[in-house]
Order: structure tokens, then sequence, then C-alpha cells
């Protein structure tokens, strides 16, 4: 029974230590902002800065002048004009096979893509969820438009 | 056939009532090679775009191949694509053989290197060492390595932040040149770099 208490204690433990590294990996890089752009993360908003690294589940924001540029850690680029809202829901990434899966929720706004290792290693694995559609990526290049009044 | 027609005409007189929801475009791929290619699905139809400024639209929860002027398109996007960063860029550089020092070509491709990261307000940096088949396995794992720190040691004197800087070896594994084991290959002796 001891045993059985140190065990289920010991896996909890692991599970906790493996959910908490994953998240608290940086997943992209802000590389680029003009006018107002925000970060949101956990309830907290916070103004972008170039430098500053992003983490899944956090959402970038831009302001009626803003714009804002960010690399993920597979060379995904994203790059948002003013008055948008984009998600990254999900973001998984394997340096050495170069294969992972990635979600981003676009909620408003405009954004270019440049597709990086996930897309390319790994057919339909790169998603952009918006309020009426998915988008599968296949490479390279594209942009997306969401309207705010849906 | 009639049966056919006038559920696809009621359709399509439906989109074009209801305001757009969102728009999707591909773009010429920003360094040469064709264009991208999206699939659109809207849970009733798939729409996939492969060709330059191919466009579709949702309108009331459905999507559909539209057109749209290669003008607006430049004119909705300009701000976003505007904030684009500089993007990402592959380098290689080569080895002597058994060696962690650059061959005199390579020497002066890394100022190539070195200004494509200092054109950067921001920088992160990846080095990758591998080896050709020549040698046994942990010597080559070992020396892929001191390649690629090799590397970054050039990088750090230069100035360059430590923190930015990542490093691996992958030995004589993903060969650049396939070939047998112990065959010396001057393209597989390298360090593959990105810079983001």
């Amino acid at each position: 029974m001891r045993l059985a208490l140190w065990l289920a204690a010991a896996v909890l433990t692991a599970t906790a230590g493996v959910s908490w590294a994953a998240e608290t990996l940086p997943i992209a890089q802000i590389k680029k902002v003009t006018g107002q752009a925000a970060v949101l993360r956990s309830g907290d908003r916070r103004p972008a800065r170039v430098g500053d690294m992003l983490f899944v589940k956090d959402v970038i924001e831009t302001g009626p002048d803003g714009g804002i540029g960010i690399i993920f850690i597979d060379n995904t680029v994203f790059s948002a004009g003013p008055s948008s809202q984009i998600a990254l829901d999900e973001f998984q990434f394997d340096s050495n096979d170069f294969r992972g899966a990635m979600l981003a929720d676009m909620r408003q706004g405009t954004l270019a893509v440049v597709s990086g290792d996930i897309a390319r290693s790994t057919p339909g694995a790169m998603k952009l969820r918006t309020p009426t559609a998915i988008l599968g990526v296949r490479g390279t290049t594209f942009a997306v438009q969401v309207y705010g009044d849906h | 056939m009639m049966r056919r027609t006038i559920p696809a005409l009621a359709s399509i007189v439906l989109l074009a009532g209801c305001p757009r929801q969102a728009l999707f475009v591909v773009l010429p791929n920003a360094e040469g090679g064709g264009a991208g290619a999206i699939t659109v699905e809207d849970g009733k139809t798939a729409t996939i775009l492969d060709q330059p400024y191919a466009t579709a639209e949702s309108r009331a929860g459905s999507s559909a191949p539209v057109e749209e002027s290669r003008g607006n398109i430049s004119v909705i996007f300009r701000s976003a694509i505007a904030a684009q960063p500089i993007l990402p860029h592959h380098f290689r550089l080569y080895f002597i053989l058994g060696s962690d020092e650059l061959t005199p070509q390579s020497k002066a491709a890394y100022h190539a290197v070195f200004d494509d990261i200092k054109q950067r307000p921001v920088y992160e940096i990846e080095v990758i060492g591998f080896t050709d088949t020549l040698g046994d396995l942990p010597s080559n794992q070992a020396l892929s390595l001191r390649r690629a720190a090799a590397i970054r040691d050039t990088l750090l004197r230069d100035g360059l932040d430590p923190q930015a800087i990542s490093i691996a070896g992958r030995g004589e594994h993903d060969l650049l040149v396939p070939t047998a084991d112990q065959t010396p290959e001057p393209r597989n002796r390298r360090v593959e770099i990105t810079v983001r």
C-alpha cells in the first residue's frame, strides 16, 4: 500500500514535471513591432517588445496602428497587421527530425505567413483556425484576413 | 439536371448577399520557388488554393474560390506584409578532413553568415555539425560537435550573444550526400547554420 502510494506520487510528480517543462519552452520570438502590439498571457496583457519570447497559449494582439512579426522555432514566420488577434493554441516541434504540429487561432485582423519546418516535414500538421474555416497548410506563403464583425 | 442546378444557384445568391467573413490568399513564395498551397475547410467543402494570388472567401459559414485583384490584395495585406521580419536564412560551411577547421572557401563564406546575423535587431542561431562516414561513429559524433562548437566560438569572438546560439552534433547521420561507410566526402563535412 505504502509502495503504491509512493509510486502514485512519483508518477504524478513526473507527469507534472514533464508538462511544466513542455509549457515553459519558448515557441517563438518577437522580431518586429510597429505601433501598438501586446501579448496576452494567463490573463495579463503586456506590451510586445522585440526580443521577447512567446509560449504556447500566448495571444498576440495589435492596435489600430499596430503590427507584429514573430518567428517560431520551426522557422515559421507570422506577421500581423492592425487590429489583429491571434492565439498560439498548440505547438510541438522536435528539432531532431523537424516534425511537429501547430494550431493558431486567428480571431480577427490580417496575417501573412511563411511556413517553416513543420509544414514541410509533416503534411497536414500546420493548421490555422478562423471563425469560419480551418486552413491546412502545405507551404509556404499565404495571407488571411478575418473580419471583426462576424 | 435542373434539380441540381437550382440549389447551386440559390447558394451563390445566398453567399453574395452576406458580408464577407474571411479572405484567404496564396502569395508567391518569398524567395522564389513557385507558390504556396493551402486548403480551406469549412466543414462542408474543402477548397484547395495552389496558384499565386489564388483567393477564397468565407460568407455565411461557406467558403468558395473568388477573384480578387492583385491591387486589392496588396492593399488589404500591406501592413501585415510590412510587419514581416527578415526571414530565416540557412547556411552551410565545410571543413577540412578530420578537422574542426573550415576550408579556405568556407572561411570566406563565414562573413556572409555574420553579416546576415548583424542585420537583424534580434537573432537566434542554430549550428548543427556533421561528418562524412570515414572513421567510427563515436569519434564522428565528437567531431561533429567540435565543428559546431568551433563555429559558435568564432561567433562569440565576433561579439555575438552566447544565449542566442545553440549547437548540436549529428555525427555521420543525415548525410548531405549519401555514401557508403568509410567514404571521404567533402560536402558531408559541414555545419548547417540557421539564422532567424
